[in-house]
């Protein structure tokens, strides 16, 4: 299994289609004006658990593993119905467990306090300070995760994809660098085929924009490889000295011998339980016997991976619409995120997009505003920008709706529901 | 219902949809009696409601008590490793996990049923039968051992606390490894296993690197077990039984010289040629101040494992590096399996219906609130047969596998300063009964 991401839970159970996600939107679509916001609110509650994540010291793999259970357990769940709050809390303790790096319970509640508590969230006062609360939310947690805890990432792909795997770039990169999630061995699908040289800073916005997938839905329509090399494609086409070296080397060929390093990389081993036979989708079963190709041949790089490169063209389709979507949430302080480097294009397309909608863009942040008309086009309601704070009281305003639609029953809940709630609060 | 209680409490909806939940256990399974009391918690004997009617064992973590009542306080590092680990692997000869089952505070894992166990198979020859358990069986239950663990080590795992009464083997003779509790992935092949987990593998089975101090460490510890195990299988006894040395006030971990000593007696004291690394150990000055052995394996083997090739089985299993020692593939490939006899999927093939070991017995629960008390008359009449059958004994695999007994207890990864509170559960201290006293912390 953990060599083998085709027999995987994730695979198995936590692969969706579009469906099924818009699915599990339809409850809280009926309490937002503008569908954006749930993509916005996306974003938004992805660095929550970033945050909440940092303060516990936690890994970058480990927080990517905690935004994987917070989808997944609103691909059953809405977010009218719970406190998102708690369940980052609770994913964030998970997470840690599952990744082998705990965290004790008392330092989670005490950290989601201080976060939550503070003023991005318009002082969330209701984080409940007693452990017991948590550790409930845990265990419903776990249930709705159907007890598939272990999580497969893009980042170990792009290493292996990228010929970084045992370089001491990489090495280093494990105390904390580029973040982690790199000690992980064969443990992600990869070809040894056919390894792309990408520089230190390619890299580094190929990690950076697989970090950034996390803020999106992608996770969960995807195979983690996918998505790492829709990333390595993004960077080839959009970071700047990559595109350079590029236009540099269709000039001449002979380019690729006056770089050693492409022959000093190591090799991956071909791994052995790899090759599941009859399986279409895995390459690596041509690896060892083909000679390899040119490092730098990006083109040819891209056709050797072997896997469909419209799927690969529609991932960076979106994360580009996720950046564009970004460009309207608004939040103080440096996220690092890797979108800064696609802002030309994000924006201009935005413009393109926007325009074409006839809603022009107006620069206005909403903070905190309670813009809840329910008429006109959802462009119309929402604001252009919006800020942690408006986000947080749209939740709040999101579960008084739905609490005021289930004790109005003529609203189309059913009756039996309501007797239930009657009843737990009588308890 | 008024609105300002959404602030009060966010998640009443989700609540509300929770409770409303049915229970599932004792719906969907007859509680037929319980079976052992292990670290963690209690394993029970269930059959299915399903049409199949199939028998489970259901392995039901101890809900965390706070006074009288119990509550919420998050789940044990060794329980979510072990569901997150069986939620993925399949494989013949590990045993195979149904459903888990997350109600009333408890967790419960419901695995597919299996008969007997390495310890209690060997107990029934060295008490009952005083017979040494036949080559036949012993070498079909080492190669399935075998097999099994090399499909966890091809998924990264490694199990760290292969011991008989971890390796169950079903009423087929099929061999099953069991509880993961201590098992972890692993990548790199030396990959610093430093978060929460100082010690592992109870320590008559524990390998020299660990006894030394490693701090890193690979697969080649449970082939280390393997080879105890194996050892333990021919001669009905542990074969470096020794007593483990506590931690000390501060949590250190000793160094162990009575086990190391034991391991010297048999296998003589390391070559440094042959192990450069043991001079980096941790241990490596308290290791060079005890006396020099020399190697009696061989002699050892002689009258217990009979052939040349089983003697040199053995001997690989117990290299002293870590990396030249076995690994599951080369061990599967090993002469030994191809000379006669040569196992077979039923470890059992060879002998007749009386010479199988007993079933698994089954009591009562002498903790009857954690689960209901059967009520079914046939779970009742089974008990009363169990009881009646053991009057003054415990079920021998229970007494056997419980932590009371000193060595058997002390598997155990000693938690690290973050992890060693019961609220994030995290491993266990070392010691006697090591794997209870973490969850104090
Ligand atoms: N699938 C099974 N079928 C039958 N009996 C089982 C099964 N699983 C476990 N048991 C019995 O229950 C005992 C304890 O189970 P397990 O080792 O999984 O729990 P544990 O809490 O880790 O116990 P310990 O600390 O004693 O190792 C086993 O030694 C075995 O006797
Ligand atoms: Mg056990």
């Amino acid at each position: 299994m953990a060599t083998d991401f085709w027999a995987s839970s994730q695979y198995k159970r936590w692969i969706v289609d579009r469906a099924t996600l818009k699915r599990a939107r339809t409850e809280d679509l009926r309490y937002v004006d503008d569908p954006d916001l749930l993509d916005l609110l996306n974003i938004f509650l992805a660095n929550v658990i970033a945050k909440l994540g940092k303060r516990l010291s936690l890994r970058q793999r480990v927080i990517a593993t905690a935004t994987v259970f917070f989808r997944r357990f609103y691909l059953k769940n809405s977010y009218c119905e719970t406190d998102p709050f708690m369940v980052i809390a609770a994913c964030c303790y998970v997470a840690a467990k599952a990744e082998e790096s705990p965290v004790h319970i008392k330092n989670v509640v005490t950290e989601a306090r201080l976060l939550f508590g503070g003023e991005d969230y318009g002082g969330i006062k209701s984080f409940p300070s007693d452990n017991s609360k948590l550790a409930e939310m845990e265990f419903y947690l776990v249930d709705d995760l159907d007890c598939d805890l272990i999580v497969y990432h893009p980042y170990r792909t792009l290493l292996t994809l990228c010929g970084k795997e045992n370089s001491s770039s990489v090495v280093e990169a494990e105390a904390g660098e580029l973040g982690a999630g790199i000690q992980d061995g064969p443990r992600y699908w990869g070809t040894g085929e056919g390894k792309l040289e990408l520089q230190e800073t390619a890299l580094q916005t190929a990690w950076l924009i697989i970090n950034d997938t996390y803020r999106s839905d992608l996770c969960l329509l995807h195979p983690p490889h996918m998505i790492a090399i829709a990333a390595i494609y993004l960077t080839l086409v959009f970071h700047a000295p990559t595109c350079a070296s590029i236009r540099n080397q269709s000039h001449g060929s002979s380019s690729n011998q006056s770089q050693p390093q492409s022959q000093s990389q190591p090799q991956p081993q071909p791994q052995s339980s790899q090759s599941t036979p009859g399986n279409p989708r895995r390459s690596s079963r041509s690896s060892s016997s083909q000679p390899k190709k040119p490092s730098q041949d990006v083109i040819g790089f891209m056709a050797g991976l072997n896997v469909n490169m419209e799927v690969i063209a529609s991932i960076a389709q979106e994360i580009i619409s996720l950046y564009t979507m970004w460009d309207r949430y608004n939040e103080d302080g440096h996220d690092g995120s890797a979108r800064t480097a696609f802002s030309t294009h994000a924006s201009s397309r935005a413009g393109t997009k926007r325009s074409s909608g006839g809603t022009p863009r107006s620069g206005s942040v909403a903070s905190g505003g309670t813009a809840t008309s329910r008429s006109g086009t959802p462009d119309s309601n929402a604001p252009a920008v919006v800020t942690p704070q408006y986000l947080t009281q749209l939740l709040v305003r999101m579960r008084e709706a739905k609490l005021a639609d289930l004790a109005h029953p003529d609203s189309g809940r059913p009756m039996a529901y309501d007797k239930r709630l009657g009843r737990t609060q009588n308890a | 219902m008024n609105i300002s209680s959404a602030h009060a409490d966010p998640m009443r909806i989700y609540r509300a949809k929770r409770d409303s939940a049915k229970p599932r256990v004792t719906k969907n399974y007859n509680i037929l009696g319980f079976i052992s009391s292990g670290t963690y918690g209690r394993v029970y004997k269930a059959q299915s409601r399903e049409p199949d009617a199939r028998i489970h064992a259901i392995k039901k973590f101890k809900p965390d008590k706070e006074g009288d009542v119990t509550t919420y306080t998050g789940i044990s590092q060794s329980a979510i490793r072990e569901i997150a680990l069986n939620r993925e692997i399949s494989h013949e000869n590990v045993v195979a996990l149904k459903e888990v089952i997350l109600e009333d505070k408890s967790i419960y894992m419901v695995f597919d049923y299996a008969e007997h166990d390495f310890l209690q198979l060997i107990h029934h020859h060295s008490q009952t039968l005083r017979t040494s358990i036949s080559f036949p069986v012993l070498k079909s239950l080492t190669f399935q051992l075998l097999n099994g663990l090399l499909y966890l080590h091809s998924c990264h795992i490694i199990h760290r606390d292969l011991k008989p009464a971890n390796i169950l083997i079903t009423a087929d003779g099929v061999v099953k490894i069991g509880d993961l509790g201590l098992a972890r992935l692993t990548y790199s092949p030396l990959q610093a296993l430093y978060t929460g987990d100082k010690v592992v593998v109870t320590i008559w089975y524990r390998a020299p690197e660990l006894l030394l101090g490693a701090k890193h460490y690979n697969k080649a510890i449970d082939i280390w077990a393997v080879g105890c195990v194996v050892a333990e299988l021919a001669s009905l006894r542990p074969i470096f039984k020794g007593e483990e040395a506590k931690l000390d006030s501060k949590k250190n971990v000793p160094f162990q010289k009575d086990q190391m000593l034991k391991i010297f007696e048999i296998l003589g004291t390391p070559d440094e040629r042959d192990w450069p690394g043991v001079k980096d150990m941790p241990e490596y000055p308290n290791m060079k101040r005890l006396d020099p052995y020399t190697n009696r394996l061989r002699d050892w083997c002689s009258n217990r494992m009979k052939s040349q090739l089983g003697y040199e089985f053995l001997k690989q299993t117990f290299v002293y590096d870590p990396d030249k020692r076995l690994t599951a593939h080369a061990a599967l490939k090993h002469k030994w399996f191809q000379e006669d006899p040569i196992p077979t999927q039923n470890a059992f093939e060879s002998l007749q219906a009386h010479q199988h070991p007993p079933p698994r017995r089954i009591t009562y629960d002498d903790a009857p609130s954690m689960m209901p008390l059967p009520t079914q008359a046939q779970a009742t009449q089974n008990v009363a047969q169990a009881q009646a059958t053991q009057v003054h004994a415990l079920s021998m695999s229970h007494s056997m596998s419980a932590k009371s007994m000193s060595g058997r207890g002390s598997a155990g990864s000693v938690g690290t300063g973050v992890g060693t509170g019961g609220a994030i559960g995290n491993g266990t201290a070392g010691g006697g009964r090591a794997r209870k006293k973490a969850r104090v912390g």
